[in-house]
């Protein structure tokens, strides 16, 4: 109960004229940069984000979180209407809402789509609701140990359950602690990892690396494969969108199904992508209609729109509670909560409670706001689909330009944006998962401070990791969860070789399958 | 034309290289334990054998013909990398000329020649383009949010 009263605080804080207005220019752009390819959610949040730096923290974490809603629901109607998918978490919706609107129902596979995400963002917010502030009391009394091994959690559930080539989740991974290390050590005060440049001394920013990764690599991404944007009718029939939202409670089984793999592969940081990709491979596993997927199947919408959305609402649970955040989006805001000088975690909920609760009331308004905003401006932002893409293009760069120099009015940045932009394509070109890497920049840090205090507490001896019931729970877990994809394996080449490709396709399979489509 | 096989290797090679760089560089700030605890160096020599060897595993998967690596042979098609050209060279020119002559003029050169030299839009139509993202620069960022843009070393030299 004291939950709630807490949640009737909150919306006398979200729902004043101001916030409502930021939650509208947040939900604009970020449908914005949702339906633009090229841009998404995590690079748009970090070119808001030195925007915000003046505003009070409660208002510029209303702007970013409503812009990340925003974006996930904008990168569906780029999916659905003209097949290409604006946000990478989108892609599985493209499988069967491209098809459903070629056949001349667009209308219902948009209202289907936002329907169910809706649906979704707002089981990940009763979830949040509910379980946030009882996660922070129990993480209240974590130590070094503890938080260490559930930052070990958060990464090998990365590895076990991100769908990416396994060694490719641990390089990318570890390639983001090592980009965290540059500059000085917060413990001992050394330079580390400068390699001789200066100006390396204050450290890699994360929204420049998210600028160049997501950024540039996603516009190379794109203008290799020459976006042709031949769209299907963006009218909307409002009667028809009463029909399909009234349709939807017949699909209540996936609905709650996508709705639980979202949540959990939020909360685990899997990620919207995973999510999206894992609840349509089980949905299309465990439907009646399960051989009709790919043709425009309501369930091929509704599986992977719900967990998207699950997903990436419930992936701030982790970031208020524990300061783990559990997409990459979600870490990007992570990082301007650290700027706007809180600390994400469990004393948030003690400390900055109007702050915590504000945030969760927003986001059961926001998301009203976003399924409002974005069914009307479907066809603006569809029309938008159809300027050039070489009229875009060097408009993204620019914006990527001046928004790397405008985190520290650094030349360096840019040129650092520029590479990163490199590696962000190489490393999409081959399947190498982007939000680890994002993730261990934000927060590397602060797993290797709980490393080394847990250390300075244990003398030296790794037996801390396993010193008490919860700890040791929590490092096994991790273990397992890093070891899943061996055992997976070994598990394959032990059945005939013959089943091997029809049990699972992973999500690298059909994004390829994709890739070639588009 | 470039084949997943040698864009797999050259990215293992890459991120390798990258690892091995952590790793000598962390050895300066020494590795091990002292009287302080856990030193500076080793967290990162850690992860920096961890890039190396896990590029090592990627570098050998994409070198050994596998199974999932045989599906797609070609990675980047001779016209893709036409493409990718096109959109990576000018912005390169475009970042290096900021220190020369400043954001502005290079942002409107850079959309000048993005539009009118592959023919895609009319002359005037790229010509207007170029000059409006300089004033859209301005406007939003030296006005309505005082961030100062690099003004290049002509302006400077001028004393702007």
């Amino acid at each position: 109960m004291e939950n709630l009263h807490e949640l009737l605080h909150g919306f006398t804080i979200a729902v004043t004229m101001p916030h409502l207005a930021l939650m509208v220019i947040g939900v604009l752009l970020g449908i914005l940069v949702g339906v633009l390819p090229g841009l998404g959610a995590p690079n748009g949040v970090s070119l808001l984000l030195p925007l915000t730096f003046g505003m009070q923290p409660v208002s510029a974490i209303i702007l970013l979180s409503s812009m990340y809603w925003g974006a996930l629901f904008g990168g569906s109607v780029t999916s659905i209407l003209f097949n290409i998918p604006g946000e990478p978490s989108s892609v599985a919706t493209t499988f069967d809402g491209y098809p459903m609107a070629r056949d001349g129902r667009p209308t219902t596979a948009l209202a289907t789509a936002f329907g169910s995400a809706a649906f979704g963002a707002l089981v990940g917010v009763v979830l949040i609701t509910f379980l946030a502030s009882w996660v922070a009391r129990v993480a209240l009394a974590f130590g070094p140990p503890e938080y260490f091994a559930v930052y070990f959690l958060a990464f090998a559930s990365f590895v076990g359950m991100g769908g990416a080539a396994p060694i490719k989740t641990v390089v990318a991974l570890a390639i983001g602690f090592a980009i965290a290390a540059i500059g000085i050590d917060t413990v001992s005060g050394s330079v580390r990892l400068t390699m001789g440049v200066d100006e390396l001394v204050k450290g890699v920013s994360f929204v420049v690396a998210v600028m160049g990764l997501f950024g540039i690599g996603e516009l190379l991404v794109a203008v290799e494969e020459e976006v042709h944007a031949r769209g299907v009718s963006s009218k909307i029939d409002w009667r028809e969108v009463l029909r399909a939202v009234v349709r939807l409670p017949r699909h209540g089984i996936a609905l709650l199904r996508s709705a639980a793999i979202g949540c959990w592969m939020g909360i685990t940081p899997g990620g919207p992508t995973a999510a999206s990709f894992m609840s349509y491979g089980i949905a299309r596993r465990f439907s009646r209609r399960g051989q009709h997927f790919g043709t425009g199947e309501i369930e091929g919408i509704i599986s992977p729109e719900t967990a998207d959305h699950a997903a990436g609402t419930s992936a701030l649970l982790p970031m208020l509670s524990l300061g783990i955040p559990g997409s990459a989006t979600a870490a990007v805001m992570m990082g301007g909560l650290m700027i706007w000088g809180l600390n994400p975690g469990p004393m948030l909920f003690v400390d900055q409670k109007d702050f915590v609760w504000g945030l969760i009331a927003s986001m059961y308004v926001g998301n009203i706001v976003a399924v409002a905003l974005v069914l009307l401006t479907v066809p603006i932002f569809a029309a938008l689909m159809r300027i050039p893409f070489v009229i875009i293009a060097p408009l993204i760069v620019i914006i990527c330009v001046v928004g790397a120099y405008s985190v520290s009015n650094s030349y360096l940045d840019v040129i650092m944006m520029l590479g990163f932009g490199v590696v962000g394509y190489l490393f999409k070109k081959l399947f190498y998962p982007l939000a680890p890497l994002v993730l261990a920049i934000v927060i590397g840090d602060k797993a290797e401070d709980a490393f080394r205090q847990s250390m300075l507490l244990s003398k030296g001896s790794l037996g801390v990791f396993f010193a008490n019931g919860l700890v040791t729970s929590l490092v096994v877990a991790g273990l397992a969860l890093l070891l899943l994809p061996l055992g997976l394996q070994i598990a394959h080449v032990l059945r005939k070789p013959g089943e091997r490709k029809s049990i699972a396709p992973d999500s690298e399979d059909t994004t390829r399958q994709k890739v070639r489509v588009t | 034309m470039i084949s997943r096989r040698a864009l797999e290797i050259a990215t293992a090679i890459l991120t390798g290289s990258f690892g091995v760089a952590v790793l000598v560089s962390s050895i300066d700030n020494g590795i091990g334990w002292t009287a302080a605890g856990v030193d500076a160096g080793t967290f990162p020599f850690v992860i920096g054998v961890i890039i190396v060897v896990g590029s090592l595993y990627n570098l050998a998967r994409g070198y050994l013909p596998g199974g999932t690596l045989a599906s797609v042979p070609v990675a980047i098609t001779a016209i893709e990398l036409r493409r990718l050209a096109g959109l990576f060279v000018p912005a390169a020119l475009f970042v290096a000329l900021i220190p020369i002559v400043g954001m502005y003029p290079a942002s409107a050169g850079y959309v000048f020649t993005v539009l009118a030299l592959p023919g895609h839009q009319s002359l005037l139509r790229s010509l207007v383009m170029a000059l409006a993202t300089p004033l859209a620069l301005y406007v939003v960022f030296e006005r309505l949010f005082q961030v100062t843009l690099p003004h290049g070393a002509f302006a400077a030299a001028f004393g702007l």
